[in-house]
């Protein structure tokens, strides 16, 4: 509730008013770390809070027929063998790939503010050295390439 | 058979119970689970003619592990009756079953002296909390037995009641 609160701008500005009261020795940083502080703690209780809330208000035992409760395959079907079982990892290598590009584009953000210069040379300019930029980044596609990552070489298996 | 008693929650007041079976009514997530010819009734209760979703329980899962009510739909044949048991066993509580039409209830048109495909009724296997009667039943029946499932979970009734006739 309290971290909702600090999401209203009113609120948000009352608040750090309230810590500057409070806290008298206290620099922006410390505050800004105090921001940050509450935030991680809001998104960790986010990603816990539903558990705790499911242990406290769900029932502890599932009625069952056949105490088949635990079984992974979800289509009612027994499953046949193992799950433990090889499988191809061809696909991982353009999960790779894909990482690299999203760690490309993450990295435009801070590159576009620096290079934000108004004026007609210092536009061509910044518009030159995020060319660079990301020219450099696109040397990813090469190295792959050459390491033979497009090529989907599906290995067979046999499964037991 | 497994277990079939059921250990309460942990953290139990009257008040907090009763907003959560409001809650529980007024959003009950239906297994993507059909059978026969009443699976054809389900769906259209499903689709835009008749709108399961103005009554909050459209959103049917694919998997029983989301699901709140499994709306045993069309016959179940003892070869089928395992894999309809297995999908009860997997979801979690709170559960409820809604039996829909003749076959589910108790079997339907498939009984008769000798028969031995057919398992007579939704209830031989699990507990039943709602039956719709019907050959199939339309999908008004349906979406009534989705409110007197609601009627069955808060103890009052959220939409007028509708006379036959």
């Amino acid at each position: 509730m309290l971290f909702c609160c600090l999401l209203i701008p009113e609120v948000f500005s009352d608040v750090s008013e309230l810590l500057q009261g409070v806290i008298f020795v206290a620099d922006y940083a410390t505050i800004d770390l105090l921001y940050v502080a509450a935030f991680f703690l809001g998104g960790l209780s986010f990603a816990i809070g539903p558990f705790v809330i499911v242990y406290f208000l769900s029932p502890r035992s599932t009625r069952n027929t056949k105490k088949k409760t635990t079984q992974l395959i979800e289509c009612g079907i027994d499953p046949i063998g193992d799950a433990w079982i090889k499988f191809g990892v061809v696909y991982y290598l353009y999960a790779l790939m894909f990482v690299a590009f999203a760690v490309d584009i993450l990295f435009l953000f801070p590159a576009a503010i620096v290079y934000n210069k108004p004026g007609i040379v210092n536009d061509l300019q910044a518009f030159i050295e995020i060319l660079m930029f990301v020219g450099i980044l696109s040397l990813i596609i090469l190295y792959a390439w050459k390491k033979g990552v497009f090529k989907w070489e599906r290995k067979i298996y046999n499964h037991q | 058979m497994g277990t079939q008693d059921l250990q309460p929650s942990v953290v139990q007041f009257a008040q907090l119970d009763k907003l959560l079976a409001l809650c529980r009514a007024n959003s009950l997530w239906p297994m993507t689970f059909g059978l026969a010819c009443c699976a054809i009734e389900m769906m259209a209760t499903g689709a835009s003619r008749f709108d399961l979703a103005r009554f909050g329980a459209e959103v049917f899962r694919p998997s029983p592990r989301q699901s709140d009510v499994m709306i045993v739909s069309g016959t179940i044949n003892k070869k089928m009756a395992p894999a309809v048991e297995t999908l009860y066993d997997q979801m979690p509580e709170p559960k409820w079953v809604i039996a829909m039409g003749n076959c589910a209830i108790s079997g339907g048109p498939f009984v008769f002296e000798g028969q031995y495909g057919i398992v007579e009724g939704a209830h031989k296997l699990f507990p039943v909390d709602v039956i719709i009667p019907g050959c199939p039943p339309r999908p008004e029946a349906l979406i009534e037995g989705i409110l007197t499932l609601e009627e069955k979970l808060t103890g009052s009734r959220r939409w007028p009641r509708v006379e036959a006739g």
